[in-house]
């Protein structure tokens, strides 16, 4: 089955255990004013024009392609405990086709990570779960109301999928991103830590806020609400830190 | 301050011009009706008991060239000088620099056993006059460097009572000093100071490149007896390493070799190698230039330890892979023993320590003959020619091409060898002996033979380092892709636009350029790479050195490669004129878009076995890679790089400079890329606050 992908990452380290390739599925159902890979949030190509030059992004790739690609760094895979990562945009949107890889991949002894906001029916999540070795969920507020007017979807469909994912068994990650204005106040960390551990979550990844996405929104011609948002302060990710760690055991990306 | 910083201060400070000449001169004088070889050997005693010694305030391993220094009447000077020319000079084509001594032998003889040893092969060859004058030869150098010893001893006795000096360090030294006149070296402190005072001694001798080699193996015994004893402690080893470290010159490359891997396999890491490599990592100076051995029975912990030396900006050490150096040499014919027991020389030449005359290589650059082959043999940027005298146009397959290419090269490497050997072999070797280089070959010493007259376990060898293999396989993947398969361009319109430099011809070069590259795992591009080496490694192979030894090829043309670029003209990679070529064994900078995985899988799809000189691949890695968790997964890196049968990596922390510089010439830093958790980018794509931000970031690291 073919499916729309952004690009393939080789060598992605900072995306869960050992080396990794990231599969970027191109499409996304959410529009977080802060993202980092706008190029991916349409279904159709793009072009980003760079001041070097015009680049597109957006190709339909089929299965064996993609396939073969991902197996190409398998030798790094075995020695550094890594694996692939199903990344985007979101996965979730091409849950068949990348069920199809998935079953692949599986078969072939290579560990899967899906990367996901978690906003879709439960039937995609539910399709790739026999062959998920690990979920990187992206947890970005508690707020039902924030979710709809800043996101732009239903935070009861990504917490149902949570649930159903968590009780079966399934081993996830839950990401938060560090978004000034948006969660990272007193208030809103303490209903996002609240909600977690309902969920009966006990440890998190805490993701700094970072505007290195800028360039692409200048070559796609759009705005970005948050070209001039400095990276957050030690400091300050201190402070979230440590507000994080009275609930959980807390890893920060540097 | 810690000692070997304000040694460092000291050892930095002006001194005056260097003027060995002076010294060998007066050696020479005393014995001026000498047979020409013992008059060297007489210039060379005269150097080692007549130049100046000088002990720093800090020292307290001793041995520097600061005395050296004639200051009286010119005319002396200049007499000297002249008188030493006219005697004329081995040079590097005739194997002077470039060596590692068996410091092994040295170490368990002393200098008594070696004078011992000399004796002994003087009393066996007694019938040969010949060997016998040789002998001679290596036993008065031999007593001159006794004297050199017996100078630093009397100097640090000399110094007591000063201001300034430390008188615990100075009896230090001159207990080191005396006990090495008597007695083979009983302590470890005894043996690096027996170790450096060789070093000194070749650098009195003007020789370069001169490789300390496998310093955690010779030294071990003499360490883990202090150890056991109770006599040193770790942190002393590495304060009397940095000590020693401290006073390599910044100018010179001198290799120092750690880990490996014993004839059973297992690891030849100890204590010593984490010691030296504490030493070579707090001293933080280019002089040292160091190589770990690594093999698949590497201890984790030791690779990691490398690397975040390699991380702390220093780039050393160099990773060798044993799993290929070792079969590399043995396809060479040496004995198993020896090879496992290899070192380098200069930057990353395999070398056998003790066994073999120096070391000698040279350039040989391949892009200039795919332009023979485009032109009817006659190049279009120097006044040189190939054999070729075909038309371009007749030329009507990419085997046809590969053909005429293989002629070439062919006739190409059959001179660079016949002009090697002229040269080699054009003087008489038995009138530029090295009398005390041949001290440091055990076999040398038993045949009564010079190092470069038959001394040596085995033959000279020297290496041909090739140049440009990444331009090399891109051209030829080009030229595949768009004159034969896309015949979207004919061989003589190629040629004419590499002729203008692509003048007029853009949209043929965007073409060339958009052609598959070599590092980015596509075949297409790789397999010329797999070629290049393949085909130039036998036809080296068919040629000998005067002496009957073997010509290796190394694919390790650093700097070179921007030198070269500068002579040649556009190549059909769509490379235009006067660019660097592709360096060392690299794909071309700034065309493996894929990542440091796919690059290494192209890099490791060459059979290096047949590179018995060595390899350097450089790769560039932003500083968090040399963090945590992250450090771990470039260590993997190294070993799925190695057990697929990659021979070398040299990595490189991109350092604040570099990131500063990029952005202000993004040209030159096409690949620098930006990783975050599920993002990443080209670095010179961001907005200068943006491209702030990580310096900033990378402030704090
Ligand atoms: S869910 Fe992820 S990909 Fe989609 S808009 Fe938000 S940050 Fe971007």
């Amino acid at each position: 089955m073919d499916a729309n992908i952004a690009n393939i990452q080789h060598f992605s380290v900072g995306d869960g255990d050992g080396i990794r390739a990231t599969l970027f599925f191109k499409g996304c159902n959410l529009r977080c004013p802060w993202c980092h890979n706008p190029e991916t949030l349409s279904a159709a190509p793009v072009t980003l024009n760079y001041p070097a030059g015009a680049q597109i992004c957006g190709r339909r790739m089929t299965e064996d392609a993609i396939f073969a690609e991902l197996t190409e760094d398998a030798d790094f895979y075995r020695e550094s405990g890594g694996g692939v990562t199903f990344s985007g945009g979101e996965v979730l949107l091409q849950a068949a086709a990348a069920a199809k890889l998935a079953a692949r991949l599986k078969a072939a002894g290579i560990s899967l990570f899906i990367d996901t906001a978690g906003y879709a029916p439960f039937s995609a999540v539910e399709a790739l779960i026999p062959f998920a070795d690990a979920w990187l969920w992206d947890y970005k507020t508690a707020s039902p109301q924030k979710f709809r007017d800043t996101v732009g979807g239903d935070l009861s469909l990504v917490e149902e999928n949570l649930q159903k994912l968590l009780s079966e068994g399934a081993s996830v990650r839950i990401r938060i991103p560090l978004i000034p204005g948006f969660n990272t106040a007193e208030e809103d960390v303490s209903l996002i830590c609240a909600r977690l551990k309902e969920f009966g979550i006990t440890k998190v990844d805490l993701l700094p806020f970072h505007r290195l996405g800028s360039g692409k929104y200048e070559a796609l011609g759009l705005a970005y609400a948050y070209r001039e948002t400095p990276p957050q302060t030690a400091e300050e990710k201190s402070r979230l830190r440590k507000l994080y760690e009275n609930y959980f055991t807390v890893t920060m990306e540097s | 301050m810690k000692l070997y910083e304000a040694l460092r201060e000291e050892f930095t400070a002006p001194r005056g011009k260097f003027t060995p000449a002076y010294y060998r001169f007066l050696g020479m004088r005393e014995h001026i009706r000498a047979p020409l070889p013992l008059l060297r050997a007489y210039g060379v005693a005269g150097l080692f008991s007549y130049a100046g010694t000088h002990i720093h305030k800090n020292d307290l391993i001793v041995g520097c060239l600061r005395g050296a220094s004639y200051v009286g009447p010119q005319e002396v000077l200049e007499h000297a000088n002249r008188f030493l020319a006219s005697l004329g000079k081995r040079e590097f084509w005739t194997n002077d620099s470039h060596f590692a001594p068996d410091y092994a032998y040295i170490l368990t003889r002393g200098l008594p056993g070696l004078h011992e040893d000399i004796e002994n092969s003087r009393a066996v060859h007694a019938a040969d006059p010949d060997r016998l004058q040789t002998l001679e030869g290596m036993t008065v150098a031999l007593q001159g460097f006794g004297r050199l010893i017996a100078n630093y001893a009397a100097a640090a006795e000399g110094l007591f009572g000063l201001d300034d000096y430390d008188e615990d360090r100075l009896s230090f030294i001159s207990k080191n000093c005396r006990a090495l006149l008597c007695a083979a070296p009983s302590t470890f402190a005894e043996g690096l100071q027996l170790v450096w005072f060789c070093h000194t001694a070749f650098m009195l001798e003007e020789r370069g490149a001169m490789a300390l080699g496998r310093m955690d193996q010779y030294l071990y015994p003499l360490y883990a007896a202090d150890i056991a004893a109770g006599r040193l402690t770790d942190e002393e080893a590495v304060e009397l390493l940095c000590n020693t470290f401290t006073k390599i010159p910044t100018s010179d490359v001198v290799n120092i070799c750690i880990g490996g891997t014993e004839t059973d396999g297992s690891t030849s890491v100890n204590g010593l190698s984490r010691c030296i490599l504490q030493a070579v990592r707090a001293c933080n100076a280019p002089g040292p230039n160091l190589s770990a051995r690594i093999s698949k029975e590497t201890p984790e912990d030791f690779l990691l330890a490398c690397l975040e030396s390699i991380g702390t900006g220093l780039g050393y050490p160099a990773l060798m892979n044993d799993e290929v150096n070792i079969p590399a040499l043995l396809r060479m014919g040496y004995e198993k023993e020896d090879v496992y027991n290899y070192c380098m020389v200069g930057c990353i030449e395999n070398f056998l320590a003790g066994q073999q005359p120096a070391w000698s290589d040279g350039r040989f650059d391949v892009p200039r003959f795919i332009d023979y082959v485009l032109n009817g043999g006659i190049s279009t940027y120097n006044n040189s020619v190939g054999i070729t005298r075909t038309d371009a146009d007749s030329i009507s397959s990419m085997k046809d091409f590969m053909s005429l290419l293989e002629a070439e090269l062919s006739v190409g490497a059959a001179e660079y060898c016949a002009s090697f050997n002229a040269k080699n072999g054009g003087i008489r070797q038995d009138a530029f002996p090295s009398p005390f280089l041949s001290c440091f070959c055990r076999e040398c010493v038993e045949r009564g033979l010079d190092i470069n007259n038959g001394g040596t376990k085995y033959p000279s060898a020297h290496g041909a380092v090739l140049m440009g293999v990444g331009t090399t396989a891109d051209s030829l993947a080009a030229i595949e892709k768009v004159v034969f398969t896309d015949r979207a361009a004919t061989l003589s319109e190629l040629r004419d636009a590499l002729a203008a430099n692509f003048e007029g011809y853009e949209d043929l070069q965007k073409m060339l350029l958009a052609a598959p590259k070599y590092g980015n795992n596509d075949d297409f591009a790789d397999k010329y790479a797999v070629w290049f080496l393949d085909f130039l490694a036998g036809e080296f192979d068919r040629f000998r050195t005067p002496d009957n030894g073997r010509f290796y090829i190394a694919m390790a043309a650093n700097v070179q490669n921007i030198y070269a670029g500068r002579r040649i003209g556009a190549t059909p990679d769509g490379r235009k004129a006067g660019e660097p070529l592709s360096d060392a064994a690299s794909p071309t900078y700034g065309r493996d878009t894929r990542g440091a995985t796919s690059t290494l899988l192209s890099v490791s799809k060459p059979d290096y076995t047949k590179v018995a000189c060595g390899t350097v691949i450089n790769q560039k890695f932003s500083p968090s890679m040399f963090e945590g968790d992250k450090l771990k997964k470039l260590a993997a890196l190294v070993r799925t790089y190695f057990a697929r049968g990659g021979q070398e990596i040299q990595m490189n922390a991109t350092s604040r400079e570099i990131l500063l510089d990029a952005m202000d010439h993004p040209e030159k830093y096409p690949t620098l890329v930006v990783r975050v958790s599920g993002f990443s980018e080209y670095y010179v794509r961001l907005a200068r606050e943006v491209q702030l931000d990580i310096l900033s970031r990378t402030q704090h690291e």
